[in-house]
Formats: C-alpha cells, sequence, structure tokens
C-alpha cells in the first residue's frame, strides 16, 4: 500500500508580468492511500488545479510552508521527472502538443522510463498492452501513429490522458478536470478508463467542478476547497449536497469567509 | 607584374596535371578559362555569416590515389564509392545498364559519354563564371561522379553515392557530382558523405543535377565530414518543364562549412522542395543558403530549414525565395527555424523574398528559440529524465526532414548522428 500525504500545505505562484507573489493554497491537509478514490470539488479560483500540479512538482509553483510525503519521503524538493517515476501521475487540463513524436514512440519511451535499463519493455508485450487498453478506451489504432497531441480535439486529448494513465499504471493519478469539455459518451468511455484501474495498488484524486463525472467514478472520499482550504471533506453524498446547494449555500452553512470568484 | 607571373604558373601547372590525366581540350580549356576568371570574381554572398578568414582555395592540382581499404561502406545494389579521387566499387545491375543507365566516377564520363557530360557539366544547373568558388572548383576538379538516367526510365531503388573524403593525405577533395535525368525519368539518389583520417583538409563538394522534362528526381544527403574538414558543400539544380526536384539534405557535417542548395526552377510547372536539418555543436561555424528561384511560369518552391545549435557553435539559415519577372501564377514558401540549446549559441534564420512578379502566392516563417518548457515539463511529468525529454522534442523538431527521406537505411544512419550528436554536445 503506498500513501500521499499533503501536510499543511502553502503554495505561492509568481505572476509573470508583474512579479509578484500570490499565496494560493493557505494550509492543506490531506492523506490518501492507494485503494481509495478522492475528489476534490470547489469553485473556481479556489487552488485546485495548483493543489495537483504542485503535487506533480511543476517548477511555477513554489511550496513556501508544509510537506508533501510519498510514502513517508518528502517530495517537494524532487524534480517532476523523479516524481513520476516514483509513482505519481498527473492527467492534465491541457497537454502540451509534440510535433514529430508518435504517440506510440513516447508511450513506450514513458513506459521505459520506470523501468531499469536492462528490463526494457519488449516490443510485443508493449503493442498488447496498447491495444488492450485502446480497446478499453474505444480509440483506434491510427491515435497511436499520430503525433503526441498535435491536433487532436478536447475530447481526444482527454482519452489519450487516460490511455497514458493505463499505460504506466501510477501508484497514485491526479485526475484535473478531465471531464470539462466532454460529451457525455466521452465522459463514459474516460470513466470506463479510470474505473480500469481501480484497486488495491491505485489510488485517485479527481477534481472537477461538477457532480456528473462522481455518477461514473464512485469517490471513497469527497474533499471541499474554498479559498485555498479544504473545508469540508465527506462521503460520495457530500458532492450530491453539493450539487442540490451550490457552493454558496454551503459556505453560508460553514460559516466561512470566501468570496467566490463567480458570485454575483 | 608577379601577380600574371604566378597566374601564368598556375595556369600551367593545372594545364600540365590535366593533360597528364588524359582529359580532353575542352575540359582542359573550361579549367583555364576558370582559373583566369578566378581573381576577378566575388565569393558567394552568405547573409549573415563571416567566412572572410577561411582558406577555401588551396591551389594545387595533384592526382593522389587513396588505399581502398580505408573505409567498409556496406555494398548496396547501385551504389558507388569513392575514396578521396579512388573509386572502388561501382554497382550497376545489368537491367539498368541495359536501359542505358550510366553510373560511374567523373572521368571514366569524361573519356566514354562526352558529349553527355560537355552539355550538362556547369551549363545549366551553375556556371564556372558565377562566384570565385565555382571557378576555383572547375579549374582544380579532381574527384567526382556521375549518373545518367535516360528519357523514360524510372529507377525504383535509391541510387547510393558514397564519397568518402581521405584525411589520412594532404590533399583538397574537388569533388563534382552530376546527375542527369531525362525526360519522364524518375530516380532517387541518397549522397553520404564522409572522412576517413585525422589531416586538415578543404573539402569543395558539389553536385549539379539536371531534371529534364516531366522527370522526378529526389536527393537525400548525409553529410558527415570530419571536424578537420573545412566545407564548401553546393548542390544545384535545373528543373526543366513539369520537372520535380526534392531535397532532404541532412548537414551534419562537424567542421566548419558553408552549404549553398540552390534550385532553379526553369521550366514551367517545374516544382522543388528543399528541405534542410543542420546541428552544430563545440565551436563549429555553419552557413547554409538554401535558394529556389521561381523562372517558369505556374512553378512551385519550397524550402523548410530547421537547425539545432549545441555548446559555442554558430548556424545561420538564409532562405531564399527569388520569383524572377514573368514567373506568373508561381509560389514560393518557406520556413526557417532554430533551436538554442545553450547560452553561448549564435543563430539566425533570415528569410529573404525576392520578388519581381505581381500574381505569386508566397509566404515565410521563421524563429530562434528555446526548447519550450511546457513540453518539457509534460513529457517529464511521464517519468522521462530532462536529457531524453529534450532529445525526443528535438528529433521531433527535425523530423520534417527525416520523414522525406526515402531510403529507410540512410534515415536511420541520420537518425544515430542525430542521437549521438545530442548526446556528446551537452
Amino acid at each position: 500500500m503506498a500513501t500521499l500525504e499533503i501536510k499543511d500545505l502553502h503554495v505561492e505562484v509568481t505572476d509573470e508580468e508583474n512579479q509578484t507573489a500570490k499565496e494560493i493554497l493557505k494550509g492543506v491537509n490531506l492523506t490518501m492511500k492507494t485503494g481509495e478514490i478522492h475528489a476534490i470539488m470547489g469553485p473556481n479560483g479556489t487552488g485546485k488545479s495548483t493543489l495537483s500540479q504542485t503535487i506533480m512538482g511543476q517548477p511555477s509553483y513554489h511550496v513556501t510552508q508544509g510537506d508533501i510525503l510519498l510514502n513517508g519521503e518528502s517530495i517537494v524538493d524532487m524534480p517532476v521527472d523523479e516524481r513520476a517515476r516514483k509513482g505519481l501521475f498527473l492527467a492534465m487540463q491541457y497537454p502540451a502538443e509534440i510535433q514529430g513524436v508518435t504517440n506510440a514512440e513516447f508511450l513506450r519511451a514513458a513506459v521505459n522510463a520506470r523501468r531499469a535499463k536492462d528490463d526494457q519493455i519488449s516490443v510485443m508485450d508493449f503493442l498488447k498492452m496498447l491495444d488492450k487498453n485502446l480497446d478499453i478506451l474505444d480509440m483506434s489504432e491510427s491515435m497511436t501513429e499520430r503525433y503526441l497531441n498535435e491536433g487532436f480535439s478536447g475530447g481526444e486529448k482527454k482519452r489519450n490522458e487516460i490511455l497514458q494513465l493505463l499505460m504506466i499504471q501510477p501508484s497514485f493519478a491526479l485526475l484535473d478536470e478531465i471531464d470539462s469539455g466532454l460529451d457525455i459518451d466521452a465522459l463514459k468511455v474516460v470513466s470506463k478508463g479510470v474505473n480500469a484501474m481501480r484497486g488495491d495498488n491505485f489510488g485517485s484524486m479527481i477534481i472537477t467542478h461538477y457532480q456528473r463525472l462522481l455518477n461514473y467514478i464512485v469517490p471513497d472520499v469527497v474533499h471541499i476547497m474554498m479559498g485555498g482550504r479544504i473545508v469540508k471533506t465527506g462521503d460520495a453524498s457530500l458532492a450530491k449536497r453539493l450539487e442540490k446547494e451550490g457552493y454558496a449555500g454551503l459556505r453560508d452553512d460553514l460559516d466561512i469567509d470566501v468570496a467566490l470568484v463567480d458570485e454575483n | 607584374m608577379d601577380t600574371m607571373q604566378t597566374q601564368t604558373e598556375a595556369a600551367a601547372a593545372v594545364q600540365t596535371a590535366a593533360q597528364q590525366h588524359h582529359e580532353p581540350t575542352w575540359l582542359i580549356n573550361k579549367r583555364l578559362t576558370a582559373l583566369d576568371q578566378m581573381a576577378d570574381l566575388p565569393m558567394p554572398l552568405v547573409q549573415r555569416f563571416k567566412y572572410r578568414d577561411w582558406e577555401l582555395m588551396p591551389g594545387e592540382l595533384q592526382w593522389k590515389a587513396s588505399q581502398s581499404d580505408l573505409t567498409d561502406v556496406a555494398t548496396s545494389s547501385v551504389q558507388i564509392v569513392q575514396i578521396g579521387q579512388t573509386t572502388v566499387r561501382v554497382n550497376l545491375p545489368e537491367e539498368l545498364q541495359q536501359q542505358g543507365v550510366v553510373l560511374t566516377d567523373f572521368f571514366t564520363a569524361v573519356k566514354d559519354y562526352p558529349d553527355l557530360v560537355q552539355a550538362a557539366f556547369m551549363t545549366k544547373a551553375m556556371q564556372a563564371n558565377e562566384n570565385r568558388l565555382a571557378s576555383y572548383h572547375t579549374a582544380y576538379l579532381n574527384a567526382g561522379v556521375f549518373l545518367y538516367v535516360p528519357n523514360n526510365v524510372v529507377i525504383s531503388e535509391p541510387i547510393d553515392i558514397q564519397l568518402i573524403q581521405d584525411n589520412t593525405l594532404d590533399q583538397a577533395l574537388n569533388s563534382h557530382v552530376l546527375i542527369v535525368a531525362g525526360r519522364n525519368a524518375e530516380v532517387a539518389v541518397s549522397e553520404r558523405l564522409t572522412t576517413v583520417g585525422d589531416n586538415a583538409n578543404l573539402a569543395n563538394c558539389l553536385m549539379e543535377v539536371v531534371a529534364g522534362e516531366n522527370s522526378h528526381v529526389t536527393i537525400a544527403t548525409l553529410d558527415e565530414l570530419g571536424p578537420k574538414t573545412m566545407a564548401y558543400v553546393e548542390r544545384r539544380a535545373f528543373a526543366e518543364d513539369n520537372a520535380t526536384v526534392n531535397w532532404a539534405v541532412g548537414f551534419m557535417n562537424e567542421g566548419d562549412t558553408i552549404g549553398n542548395f540552390d534550385t532553379e526552377l526553369n521550366g514551367v510547372g517545374s516544382r522543388a522542395d528543399a528541405k534542410v536539418i543542420a546541428i552544430t555543436d563545440h565551436d563549429q561555424r555553419m552557413g547554409v543558403n538554401t535558394k529556389i528561384t521561381n523562372r517558369g511560369k505556374h512553378t512551385n518552391g519550397n524550402i523548410l530549414q530547421r537547425g539545432v545549435i549545441l555548446e559555442d557553435s554558430e548556424l545561420v539559415y538564409n532562405g531564399i525565395g527569388d520569383i524572377i519577372h514573368g514567373a506568373s501564377g508561381s509560389e514560393s514558401e518557406q520556413e526557417n527555424r532554430l533551436l538554442m540549446m545553450s547560452s553561448n549559441a549564435h543563430g539566425n534564420a533570415n528569410p529573404i523574398l525576392l520578388i519581381n512578379e505581381n500574381d505569386v502566392m508566397a509566404g515565410h516563417a521563421a524563429s530562434v528559440g528555446q526548447v519550450d518548457e511546457q513540453q518539457l515539463y509534460y513529457l517529464m511529468s511521464r517519468g522521462l529524465r530532462r536529457e531524453a525529454a529534450e532529445r525526443l522534442v528535438i528529433r521531433g523538431f527535425l523530423g520534417a526532414v527525416l520523414s522525406a527521406i526515402p531510403a529507410k537505411a540512410v534515415r536511420s544512419q541520420l537518425i544515430d548522428v542525430i542521437e549521438r550528436k545530442l548526446e556528446n554536445g551537452r
């Protein structure tokens, strides 16, 4: 069993234009284990993506206080690739496009990156694994010969993120708004992919605005984030309640002093 | 008076060497005329690139044999291999010989096919009096290859031309590859330039392509001249009506190098596609002109140059689209992009459009930049180490030319060279 612990995490991001630092996360605490699915919900601008990017190691986010522990080991000083090899995966909201590199070539490099030099995956095994996962995601084989994310539609990019998840088999997957821009059919396919990973050796943190995704990937734990903190934690029913009352209602119930970005 | 004297002596020396070599009078005269013009001609213009102090014209015409066992180039079915001035292998299948295809060393061709050579050698694709290096090349020519594909002959197998510059000797290589494709002919050529030995020498390597009406000529090159070789590499093509000339140049020389790639779209409806990739490293300096001239009506030229600059090196790409008055309905497109991999690297991507006709389409794009950090972050977030991620992005960046190379063996050789350079150059 693997664990991911976030302890009193404070994170700043530097505004490139005026060179000012802004604190986004103001003391996040969270512990998750493999075998669990956690959902993080919250209004826009509350720091959900910052949390996932900081865990993964995006260099623009600076940890000013607190710690992130993977299996008890602090990872805040590790570069992103090392964190990935230790078992973290982030399905990104805006994956980069890379011309001239085929999806298949990239996937193989990613799979091999976490294997020892003398234990690289054979072409046969790789193709077998690829075929199986393409099938789960209802993706055509031609997708793997296209250049990585180049010219992919929004839905194709999301599917491709999940394909990487299935190929890489991380301990913990952070899914950042994997449902945004997806129609209901695509949403089902993507959920099917994530559910295929469920098991004792896999944990996931699902960031979403909407409860809808959680009908397909049922979480064990739901956290509500507001103003850079987790303000409430509950089970799957919490997401349903949120859907009914909205963030403003929940904020007022909890008597929290936070301005919501989209509030009128 | 002294210069006159020197000039006369030089002419006498060239004449003597050419006569010893049993060359025909027309060729000797061509050499002497070129030699006579040399002093008055300008050096080739490579914008934004200074090479005035380069010693590009060591003046001596000598015949020296190279040891044919200096290399172990793999055999291919249609092939010519030369080390220095020495031809070590020619493979031309019986079937192609019967169709009239000629593949031989240049001076044998001068003897055996004088009319074919004389009609095409420095008469169409380029002239000996264009600039000083062209005249130098003509006067001091000491090696070469002749390929002739008669009218209507289609060759499916790529023709493999391997030129090994011999740095075990003290001898400039002045090599001329002359390719003549007849009407409706189709041929793909891969040319590879390499070096053996550790002496410092000049390589002046020219290729001329005369593409006849409706012919289809593809040239893929892998240039890998050694670090002690200063190189002037010029490749020229002349396209007649509806001819197509495609270039894919892998410019991987290790020494200081000038490249001049120039296609003249002379015939109506002729087309050219010129793709060039280069990687420079150490303190190497490289300047490249890639030019397509639209002279005929409804001609189409497309230039794509990509380069990666490592360590303290310099790479200058000039893309030149020249549309001559009267070439109505023509198109000229170009893209020149450079990646700088170190803060000491120097690069210049310089699009030059010369348009003297109204009814045309022309466009250009140019950029000099670094590897995109967002792309690296994305790849690294999947576990790839920074170096591996960079290599993948760079290989993707250079991929446009790789995919244009017809011979699979050449393509994988080029990939190997790229990987090796990126591995070492950090």
